[in-house]
């Protein structure tokens, strides 16, 4: 292209290089050689037309240029002279080559302008991903671009010159895009259904308008068609989802409704609608709560913010409580909208109510029954006291044998009745975390001496074996306790063993700990009772004629005491053959 | 050795006969020569006797045993006091010793328990 328009460019300025040439040949042989004063300038009108048609604006050079020669030979030659002919002569070649230039100039931008716009639209058509076809009034294809081609499968020649109504997968359809573009001039986004040439259905979404020709008559028009298939095909799916997401919202039992950052609804379920009426588009503050305002606790700042917030709330109104979910869901837009949903927890707040009530009640009752224990306790330690010391007076009267028998006894009950309520009130104590330890440093060999110096008349006369090894250390703990932990185990070892029975009371010094066994050989402890023995008012034999009067709280006790120094105690025994307990305490309390 | 002079301190009469009655028992060492319901009335009972020895109950109406011991004590710090406490709890016993009681016995006690505690109080008194 570019070497053709240099090859032209040669050519013209050949031809009018000779053009200017013979006219100068012609000035200087008229001028100078025929010596005549005849007219020869209108010979120079045809380099100056030549150079206007072809090179424009530029022809007022070869006019200057001639113009200047004519001059010169007029001045030189011997004839001629010089006058206001020749200048005026020379104002009209320069006038001529402006004027001619001028026009040629204008008809050639015109012409570039038109081409430009051809070939620009041309490419748009060609290179568009949207379909281009331009349809005649009788409905006759007379164009159809590349993407057409591509997404309808028909090429160019192959449609233009034939009838569009196959293109449609309603035969209707065709007339029908016609008369709406008749009508209104033109089509905008037109969604319809078109089979390609494998009949396949693609989603198109198309754009007309009407051609006119010079005089204003519809001469066809052109369309625009774009693939909508997958945006179709999306829409469908989201439907499909947000048709099930529907369906769950209306089937739940709980409240669930949307609103925007402005408090329109833009949705509630069927549980709301039956209960409020359909109500999409009001403001949730009148359709909820009947108020002209948003509500003072409303959290649609919170949630614009993209928090997620649940709180309870209760209405009057209903007198009812609810559990609300309040959450942000962003629009596809980018907009917040508020989702809540929300739960009647009426019914759940009334049992917690009176759950909470009867707890209150129970503690209450609790705290009553300790203060009332205690006091009992005391109160039944009072008689204790003039039946024990009566009775103490009363041996020392002068009664028959069998008096001092009796007497005796009474006084024996009176202090197992003490000691019972003694432990009933020392656990009472160490419930209301009453009983503390009182520390000091004491030889374990003499605590356990003095235990089993307390009960040997007892064992002695079950004809017992009692047997300590015990390792002559120190150890810092509450003495009293530690004594009584001893006392319970080992009373309790000679009342379950049978007359002439043995008891091994072994004390072993394990670094940190001592570790102490009482083993006898007694009745034993069933598996079933075992894991219960430790248990307050827990007793194996609970037929009235056992033999062993307690109320269970010895073992109790010793678990205590045992867990105040912070150790552990436990059992292990086979049934008839004997039992053995075992606990184990630190040397030293931290 | 003298006869010890004894107040008994008691709000309930069983126990204040009761405690005579034991005494009585040893009536060439101990002789009562007075009764006090009250914490209130030990005090004004002290000052007016002035007993070699007081039995001294721990919970009473008025004025407690510990609040007594503690203004007999004031008064008279050669004063010889044993604490009679019903509870026998280890704060309530320790209560009474450091408001000032010279010994202490539990309830309930034999005969047995009221002399040997006397004894250990007078032992105690005499070193």
């Amino acid at each position: 292209m570019k070497k053709s328009r240099t090859e032209g460019l040669n050519y013209k300025f050949l031809i009018l290089f000779f053009a200017v040439s013979a006219c100068i040949i012609l000035a200087v042989f008229v001028g100078f050689i025929m010596n005549e004063t005849i007219v020869y300038t209108h010979f120079f009108y045809i380099p100056i037309l030549l150079a206007g048609i072809w090179y424009r604006k530029k022809a007022i050079y070869v006019a200057l240029f001639l113009s200047f020669f004519y001059v010169l030979v007029t001045l030189f030659s011997p004839q001629a002279e010089l006058s206001v002919h020749v200048f005026e002569r020379s104002a009209i070649f320069v006038v001529v080559a402006y004027v001619i230039g001028f026009v040629s100039e204008k008809r050639a931008k015109g012409a570039e302008k038109l081409k430009e716009t051809k070939e620009y639209l041309d490419n748009i058509i060609k290179s568009s991903a949207d379909a281009i076809a331009v349809v005649d009034m009788e409905g006759i294809v007379r164009s159809w671009n590349k993407a057409a081609e591509d997404y309808m499968g028909y090429t160019a020649d192959e449609v233009i010159g034939t009838s569009n109504k196959k293109f449609f997968a309603e035969s209707e359809e065709a007339e029908r895009i016609m008369e709406i573009v008749l009508r209104d001039g033109e089509l905008k986004n037109y969604r319809t259904t078109v089979l390609n040439k494998d009949k396949k259905p693609v989603h198109v979404s198309m754009s007309a308008a009407l051609l006119r020709d010079k005089n204003g008559v519809p001469v066809g028009t052109v369309r625009v068609s774009r693939d909508v298939t997958k945006e179709v095909e999306l829409e469908e799916k989201i439907r499909e989802e947000r048709d099930n997401l529907n369906l769950i919202l209306e089937s739940m039992d709980d409240g669930v409704y949307i609103v925007s950052k402005d408090y329109e609804v833009e949705f509630m379920n069927k549980v709301l609608i039956d209960e409020f009426g359909k109500q999409v588009g009001s403001v949730c503050y009148k359709v909820f709560h009947d108020r002209e305002e948003p509500c003072p606790r409303c959290k649609n700042t919170e949630v614009m913010k993209g928090e997620t917030v649940r709180w309870e709330w209760h209405s009057r109104r209903m007198n009812k409580t609810y559990d609300l979910i309040e959450t942000p869901l962003r629009n596809v837009d980018g907009s917040i909208s508020k989702l809540t949903m929300f739960r009647d927890i009426s019914e759940r707040k009334r049992i917690e109510d009176e759950l909470r009530e009867t707890c209150e009640k129970l503690t209450e009752l609790d705290k009553m029954k300790r203060e009332f224990l205690n006091v009992a306790y005391h109160e039944m330690r009072s008689p204790l006291a003039p039946i024990v010391g009566y009775a103490s007076l009363l041996e020392r009267c002068e009664i028959p044998d069998k008096g001092r028998k009796y007497v005796s006894n009474i006084e024996q009950c009176a202090r197992e009745l003490e000691k019972m309520i003694n432990r009933m009130l020392e656990l009472a104590r160490i419930d209301s975390r009453k009983v503390e330890l009182i520390l000091e440093e004491f030889s374990i060999q003499e605590a356990v001496q003095e235990v089993v110096k307390s009960v040997e008349p007892e064992a002695k006369a079950k004809k017992q074996v009692l047997s300590t090894v015990v390792p002559g250390i120190e150890i810092q703990a509450d003495k009293q306790k530690t004594v009584a932990i001893f006392s319970n185990l080992i009373s309790n070892a000679i009342k379950y063993t049978p007359e002439g029975g043995r008891i091994d009371i072994m004390v072993e010094d394990r670094g940190e700990n001592i570790r102490v066994c009482v083993t006898d050989t007694g009745i034993g402890i069933s598996e079933e009772h075992l894991p219960k023995i430790f248990e307050r008012f827990y007793m194996v034999d609970t037929s009235l004629t056992r033999k062993s009067g307690s109320l269970g709280l010895g073992l109790s006790i010793v678990k205590e005491y045992v867990k105040l120094h912070g150790g552990i105690v436990w059992a292990t025994s086979e049934v008839g053959k004997g039992s053995k307990f075992v606990f184990i305490m630190p040397k030293r309390q931290k | 050795m003298q006869k010890k002079r004894v107040l008994i301190v008691e709000d309930a009469a069983y126990m204040r006969e009761m405690l005579a009655e034991m005494l009585e028992q040893e009536k060439e060492s101990y002789e009562v020569v007075g009764f006090a319901v009250n914490g209130k009335e030990a005090v004004e009972k002290y000052k007016e006797l002035k007993p070699d020895l007081v039995t001294m109950d721990l919970a009473m109406e008025v004025m407690d045993g510990i609040q007594a011991i503690r203004e007999i004590k004031k008064d008279d710090p050669n004063a010889l006091i044993i604490a009679i406490t019903a509870l026998g709890t280890p704060e309530q016993r320790n209560a009474a010793l450091e408001a000032g009681a010279d010994e202490y016995l539990w309830k309930p006690f034999s005969i047995k328990n009221l002399f040997e505690a006397l004894e250990k109080l007078l032992r105690k008194s005499e070193e």
